[in-house]
């Protein structure tokens, strides 16, 4: 699996637009700013509808109002943030897939993704019976706060990226170069 | 236009914070960078909804009295987390920032956005909105929109020179 995905990522290496966004000082480091941005306009969406479903933010107003009209500008951002951390995955193909922090944040993005889903069908399927409570029922104020931890992991583990502590050309424990990627070369 | 004298860059990276951001990496990643960067986007949040809603694209049928109510008291929390996490990094590689455009680019940026929200956008969302000529709530949106996203920007270009 680690070699496949390995030579999967030499090969995206090899294309010409790989290299030449990662060789453009003003495209990669603009793509970069932009995946940072747009954590000010997804995550911040985001966040404000956890915190009411806490009871920490305009308790109020109706819970599901908020999650719904913020719902639209919430997905744009997450548009353009995944768009431009494709970009930056692309342009650092090989260094990217053997990053431990990297599949980390892919796990981690991936369990809020399942918690998105399920809080929004918990969330609808109750709706009425809560929405203008201060607080929402402890189910979802689990998974808001869990939306929350995870989301914090995300971010956490897609800055730690840029270091190469545990990187395949250290000395790592096998267990660790496997969860890293490592592959011999 | 530096704001401080080069002495106090080099205090700075000599404290016991200095100390500690440039000897535990990790540390300075996570309780540095990690937590400034969720700080933005709380920052963020409470921005965009407030400015979003007093530009009309967001939550009308909302009171944006009360949404700006709301908004400005996590962006107080995000701004104060911001700083923290700011200076604890900056204190790891003061003489560097001291030297980095992009560094007092940010800094500049930043006491304009703090100066607008304290001295301009706050006093006057506090009233009634229903007295203030809606272009004028507009263009207090847009400016305050152009003005934290400046300092994310420039924040991010700090590490890039």
């Amino acid at each position: 699996m680690n070699e496949l995905l390995y030579q999967f990522a030499e090969w995206l290496y090899a294309t010409p637009w790989s290299r030449a966004i990662e060789e453009s000082f003003y495209l990669y480091n603009w793509i970069e700013t932009t995946h940072v941005l747009t954590v000010m306009l997804s995550l911040g969406m985001l966040i404000f509808i956890d915190l009411r479903m806490l009871g920490w933010v305009m308790p109020q107003v109706s819970a599901v109002k908020i999650a719904q009209r913020l719902n639209t500008a919430m997905m744009i951002g997450f548009v353009i943030m995944f768009i431009t951390g494709i970009l930056l995955f692309y342009a650092k193909p090989t260094y990217t897939i053997q990053s431990i922090w990297f599949r980390i944040k892919m796990v981690l993005l991936l369990g809020a993704f399942v918690n998105a889903l399920l809080f929004h069908k918990r969330m609808m399927s109750s709706a009425g019976s809560w929405d203008m409570e201060p607080k929402a029922p402890a189910h979802l104020r689990l998974g808001a706060a869990l939306s929350l931890g995870l989301w914090a992991g995300v971010v956490t583990t897609g800055r730690l990226i840029a270091y190469d502590w545990f990187h395949c050309y250290r000395d790592l424990p096998a267990a660790m170069a496997w969860a890293a990627g490592c592959v011999a070369d | 236009m530096e704001l401080l004298p080069l002495g106090f860059f080099e205090w700075a990276e000599s404290s016991f914070l200095g100390y500690i951001g440039k000897t535990y990496g990790g540390i300075y990643a996570t309780l540095g960078q990690s937590v400034h960067l969720i700080s933005l986007a709380v920052l963020g949040g409470a921005v965009l909804v407030s400015d979003f809603r007093l530009l009309g694209w967001v939550l009308r049928d909302v009171p944006s009295e009360v949404v700006a109510e709301q908004a400005h008291k996590w962006f107080k929390i995000a701004l104060f987390t911001i700083i923290a996490s700011g200076v604890f990094m900056a204190a790891a590689i003061a003489i560097k920032l001291y030297y980095n455009a992009a560094y007092w680019a940010k800094m500049y940026a930043l006491i304009a956005g703090v100066l607008f929200v304290f001295l301009v956008r706050r006093p006057l969302l506090r009233g009634d909105h229903s007295q203030i000529n809606p272009w004028v709530l507009k263009l207090v949106a847009v400016a305050s929109i152009l003005v934290w996203v400046s300092v994310a920007a420039t924040g991010r270009w700090i590490g890039f020179s």
